[in-house]
């Protein structure tokens, strides 16, 4: 691994794993505990019709992206707001609906042939240094946002009620946090793929959700974990020489079923060790033994 | 006489065009101590997210301290009902508490004497010592009273407790109605329950709701509150004196 940094295209893999494990960590662990996943994947998917969109009318790509997630994110809030019961299906439609005109609009647009794999999966590995400008200027605006609202962001996610009752501005703090995650996302989908988006920005907090006593420290905690899986993932990759962004979700995959099965481990115990005591401490038994 | 806090006039309210509650009015006085009860279904939380001001009535006026709701929502105390709370979510009970204090007196940082406020309101709820605890290791008892202690942090003129005894066990609610009535001395304080047992002598006014909503201004529950459509509960039949059944318990213990 160490022989693999003295590459530029290595160093600049590693560091954006890094940084896309910073931002994701801090807007997962707001993701997962809003029970937003899908939602997030909604914003991911949609982002592709602003890849057709910036091919077809020949503007920046980051533009088309942008403007793509932002609205989908802004619309998907809207409506999760609206009518909670049934937004997963509206969600489902403009995932759809944004993928099928990026499709199109490909199509339609004479000479170009965009590989969708590269979308899905990214690629980490020829990341120019330009786009890890671009990441650590969006870590630091999550960082300063999260620490800024931390305590709106408790009271919202944990108990939306009470945060209004208090005056705190709930619904257009959960547009900013939306807004974040969505700008979040398409800068980190042009490194990773969305895929591996979806990847980290669920499985390390949903990790780290079981041993954190605190949101901070559930941010935290995501963030280790997501550095360690990156690393691991691309060391996998370069050792083997296989893909890397699926080398990196098959490493925090298998992260997550290791969590699960030490979940188990752990339960069982304490089932086992609560009959032992019940069976020790019980005097029904009387026969001496 | 004094002026009432909240006042409803002909409020209705439907969830997706089923009617939920119909032609409510009534007037909460200070210093009231007012039982909500009512069989589950009946509007009792919705009634008292209207008067909170979470809930829109689709039509009539609820006014507190002659406002609209959400213009002075910071003068409530809410306990939500347990179920309602994000579950298995990482947090510590002082950062549960300390929601109490966001916005406080228009300050947005939380500072050192809200830390104190809300160390003070743990002690007050006998839950001292528990402040870094996670909230989900806690009993259905306990957690309750951090609830308690994060809506005394807020410093209201009217608590709202939406079905608080429900994860209390009988100890625990004979305390939690001494320390009701001991706030109630500066504090109107709004009860929901679905259970009859909560009342206790404290309470000063008893609205029944099933729907349409019935008000009384005196704390027992007479058998023409019964007729207008509560379904007898199992605590009445077992007393056998469905016209007293407040005082009977009271007696007792």
């Amino acid at each position: 691994m160490i022989e693999a940094l003295q590459f530029e295209f290595m160093r600049n893999a590693l560091f954006a794993g890094l940084f896309a494990s910073l931002i994701c960590g801090v807007i997962g662990t707001f993701v997962v505990v809003n029970r937003l996943v899908f939602l997030t994947g909604g914003i991911a998917h949609a982002a592709y019709g602003g890849i057709g969109a910036a091919l077809f009318f020949g503007i920046p790509y980051i533009f088309g992206t942008l403007g793509f997630s932002l609205g989908a994110a802004l619309i998907m809030t809207a409506v999760t707001m609206k009518t909670p019961e049934r937004s997963d299906t509206f969600i489902g439609v403009l995932w759809a609906v944004g993928m099928a005109i990026g499709v199109i609009l490909i199509d339609l647009t004479p000479g170009y042939n965009v590989d969708l794999m590269s979308y899905l999966f990214g690629s980490i590995l020829a990341v120019p240094a330009g786009d890890i400008w671009w990441m650590t200027g969006m870590g630091a605006v999550t960082l300063a946002v999260t620490i800024y609202f931390y305590r709106d962001m408790i009271a919202i996610s944990y108990d939306v009620e009470f945060a209004r009752l208090r005056g705190v501005p709930v619904d257009i703090l959960y547009f900013l946090f939306m807004a974040l995650v969505a700008v979040s996302i398409v800068f980190i989908i042009r490194v990773v793929g969305l895929i591996l988006v979806i990847a980290l920005l669920s499985i390390p907090p949903y990790i780290a959700e079981k041993y954190a006593k605190s949101l901070g420290a559930m941010m935290v905690i995501a963030v280790i974990l997501s550095a360690v899986f990156n690393i691991a993932g691309l060391w996998v990759a370069y050792m083997l020489d296989l893909t890397s962004g699926a080398s990196i979700i098959l490493v925090a995959a298998a992260g997550f079923f290791i969590s699960l099965a030490i979940d188990l481990l752990i339960s069982r115990r304490r089932k086992r060790a609560a009959a032992r005591s019940r069976t020790e401490n019980s005097p029904a038994c009387g026969c001496g033994l | 006489m004094d002026e009432p806090v909240i006042t409803a006039e002909e409020v209705f309210f439907s969830y997706d065009g089923v009617p939920v509650i119909e032609n409510a009015s009534f007037s909460v006085a200070e210093r009231e101590f007012l039982a909500i009860i009512g069989p589950n279904g009946s509007g009792k939380s919705t009634l008292v997210k209207l008067m909170l001001g979470l809930l829109r009535p689709d039509s009539g006026k609820i006014r507190v301290f002659g406002e609209p709701p959400r213009k002075i929502s910071h003068c409530f105390g809410y306990v939500p009902q347990d179920v309602a709370i994000n579950r298995s979510f990482p947090i510590s009970v002082i950062d549960v508490v300390l929601m109490g204090r966001l916005r406080y007196r228009g300050s947005s940082r939380i500072r050192d004497r809200d830390r104190e406020a809300a160390a003070a309101s743990l002690e007050q709820m006998g839950m001292a010592g528990y402040e870094n605890r996670k909230i989900d290791d806690l009993s259905g008892g306990q957690r309750e009273r951090v609830f308690i202690a994060r809506a005394l942090t807020t410093d209201p003129d009217i608590l709202i407790l939406d079905e608080p005894t429900a994860s209390v066990d009988t100890g625990g609610q004979a305390e939690l109605y001494s320390l009701l009535q001991e706030l109630n001395r500066t504090k109107t304080i709004i009860i929901v329950s679905h259970d009859l047992m909560v009342m206790s002598s404290s309470v000063t006014a008893v609205a029944c709701v099933n729907r349409q909503v019935y008000y009384h201004d005196q704390g027992e529950i007479t058998q023409d509150m019964l007729d207008m459509g509560y379904q007898c509960p199992v605590e009445l039949i077992a007393h056998g004196q469905p016209h007293r059944i407040l005082k009977t318990h009271e007696d007792e213990s």
